[in-house]
């Protein structure tokens, strides 16, 4: 059955409450129990504290009443020993039952009863003793035939018999307290103990289901992460062909357009050298009088035709510029990429080197703070990403101040590289920073020769290797260039290859 | 040039324009010979190797082509493959003149045993230059007789 990550966490938050409880449950229940057999066990104690001070008395009284009659039949003293022995003990014996029995007040008009009866009991034996000592053992044995002594006996006798049967009653019911308390107790701890084993068995099939649908689940992600890289794979070949396509496109169109531009330029040249014979010609004519057909045809060799020649001619030579651009731009892409290992320090030193000349004539400085190691990657295409940059910096830079370039690289997560190249030139207006990145484009004020290919060139060999580039650039201030490539341009020109 | 063995100079270009710079360049070099223009590669095959394909019918002649690459009906390195392993013309020189400037296709040119490989620059005084010194170069060059 399949458990979601939801329901595990429910189950087993559920399976513990329940397993808490029944714990709980035991242990109160235990804590209970044990209270109650504690008060059993205290009131089984009183309850023969009860009895041996009863069964006590009534041993005491038994004996003082067997040396009264033993000592009244016979008259000798040594029968009075059991009775002076008790005589003693019988009211402390009285008073320990008083004590034991305060607690209940059931039995504080018996007790009263029994005081009173002992009292007379008592007297009416030390009466007859005492007669019987001065020789007058009739009146003592009428004392004794009144019964009266008798009846305070069976009274006490009556009381303390009573009294042991209520307290033997009493232990009876105590230890079946005791018992079914006991029985209770292990109820209760076998149903607890079941009930957690339950939750413990419950639990474990939780987690072991739990873990076999993480299991399961992760050999699925597996599954779909290698088919996903397969796909990847795929596409990313289909695309590097569909690329490898277009650059051979622009290769072709572009050698295409040359032939017919070959021709423009050189019959322009051709052009040019006839007329430059005619112009000769007419200008040594000059004094050929005024015909008007003359002097236009005159015009029109000495001025119109040279013009139109140098239009043309800047035009095909503008033309020729920008076929050159796509020319290299596509050889660029169909060059064979061969990474290896690059130390970017040593590229930023060349590179800075390389337009140092230029830099030094206007007081400006390059300055490198490059934090990385080797880098995997295409050494030409590097070079020349760097050199374009700096190129750039140089050919833009703000003429009222020295040029300042850094070029900075640091490691960032993902194992890539950040190359940053800042200058402090004339900036880029926000509109355009994108589009000076298009072939053909430029921005700001065209002071300087150029066919707008560079960026777009450096682009290209960025995202060739595997990488993108974007700038930031504050108009007048300067702009910072940067540079996002893979460490190791290996695995992406690998995939593109496949 | 030796006139007692006049070399014949064969051009295949299939662009009429840069057919006639060539010609009008060689010839301000100094060149006189014959040009036999070729505007697509059938016709200069079969003016090169006969009808009957054997290059018997150029026998004892003194050949020079000049060759592009790209042609209508077929490719220059089919020309040149076929005249340089036919027996009779295979001596001929071949110059081959294109826009193209591969390296591979330059270095298959010169595998299958073209003489000279050049590319037309795009800029005129260039293109100018590179055929007017080649008309030199015709001038003072020997060329074998087809046998």
């Amino acid at each position: 059955m399949p458990i979601t990550s939801k329901t595990f966490v429910r189950s087993t938050a559920l399976l513990l409450l329940v397993g808490l409880l029944a714990l709980i449950g035991i242990v109160g229940t235990s804590i209970w129990l044990t209270d109650r057999s504690q008060v059993y066990l205290d009131e089984v104690i009183e309850a023969r504290i009860a009895r041996r001070a009863a069964v006590d008395l009534r041993a005491s009284l038994l004996d003082m009443e067997t040396g009264q009659r033993g000592y009244l039949l016979t008259l000798d003293e040594s029968y009075l020993e059991p009775y002076e022995a008790a005589r003693p003990r019988v009211l402390e014996q009285v008073e320990a039952l008083k004590r034991v029995l305060a607690p209940y007040e059931v039995a504080a008009a018996p007790l009263q009863q029994l005081e009173a009866d002992v009292t007379f009991k008592l007297a009416e034996m030390d009466e007859t003793i005492t007669q019987a000592r001065a020789n007058d053992v009739n009146a003592a044995i009428a004392r004794v035939r009144t019964d009266q002594g008798q009846e305070a006996m069976n009274g006490i006798m009556t009381f303390i018999d009573s009294l042991i049967s209520a307290v033997d009653a009493r232990l009876v019911e105590g230890v079946g307290n005791q018992r079914s308390t006991g029985e209770a107790l292990r109820i209760v701890s076998i149903v607890g103990g079941l009930i957690i084993l339950m939750v413990v068995a419950g639990a474990i099939w939780a987690v072991l289901s739990y873990t076999q649908e993480l299991a399961n689940a992760r050999r699925a992600v597996e599954e779909a992460n290698t088919s996903l890289e397969e796909r990847v794979r795929e596409r990313t070949s289909e695309l590097g062909k569909a690329n490898e396509e277009i650059q051979r496109f622009a290769y072709i169109v572009t050698h295409d357009l040359r032939a017919p531009l070959v021709n423009i330029m050189g019959f322009t040249a051709e052009l040019e050298t006839s007329v430059d014979e005619v112009k000769t010609y007419m200008e040594a004519q000059e004094t050929a009088g005024d015909d008007p057909l003359a002097s236009q045809a005159r015009i029109a060799a000495t001025e119109d035709l040279p013009e139109a020649i140098s239009f043309i001619r800047a035009a095909t030579r503008k033309m020729d510029g920008l076929i050159n651009a796509i020319l290299k731009i596509s050889r660029e892409g169909r060059r064979q990429l061969n990474p290896e290992p690059v130390e970017l320090s040593e590229i930023a030193e060349t590179s800075a080197a390389a337009v140092h000349h230029q830099v030094a004539e206007s007081e400006g400085s390059i300055e490198t703070d490059i934090r990385v190691g080797k880098l995997i990657t295409d050494r030409l295409s590097l070079e020349q990403i760097l050199g374009n940059m700096l190129d750039n910096a140089v050919k833009y830079q703000e003429p009222s101040r020295p040029l300042r370039v850094v070029i900075r690289a640091r490691h960032v997560p993902g194992n890539r590289v950040h190359i940053e190249v800042e200058d402090n030139g004339r900036g880029i207006a926000d509109a355009d920073h994108e589009r000076v990145f298009e072939l053909f484009r430029r921005s700001g004020s065209q002071t300087s020769a150029g066919e707008g290919i560079g960026l777009a060139h450096v682009r290209t060999m960025v995202r060739s290797l595997g990488g993108d580039v974007t700038l930031t650039s504050s108009l007048g201030e300067g702009t910072t260039f940067i540079i996002n490539l893979p460490r190791d341009s290996r695995a992406f020109l690998g995939r593109l290859g496949a | 040039m030796n006139n007692a063995r006049p070399v014949t100079i064969i051009m295949v270009e299939d662009d009429e324009g840069h057919a006639r710079l060539i010609e009008k360049n060689i010839r301000r070099a100094g060149v006189a010979n014959e040009i036999v223009p070729f505007a697509n590669g059938t016709e200069a095959l079969a003016y090169l190797l006969g009808p009957d394909g054997t290059g018997l019918v150029n026998k004892g002649r003194q050949l020079l082509v000049l060759l592009d690459l790209n042609l209508p009906d077929m490719t220059g390195i089919d020309i040149l493959e076929k005249v340089k392993s036919n027996e009779h013309t295979r001596r001929s020189p071949v110059v081959v003149l294109t826009t193209t400037d591969d390296q591979r296709e330059i270095q298959r040119c010169y595998d299958l045993g073209a003489n000279v490989y050049i590319t037309k620059p795009v800029d005129y005084e260039g293109f100018s230059n590179a055929i007017k010194q080649l008309g030199l170069f015709f001038s003072v060059m020997q060329i074998p007789e087809t046998d």
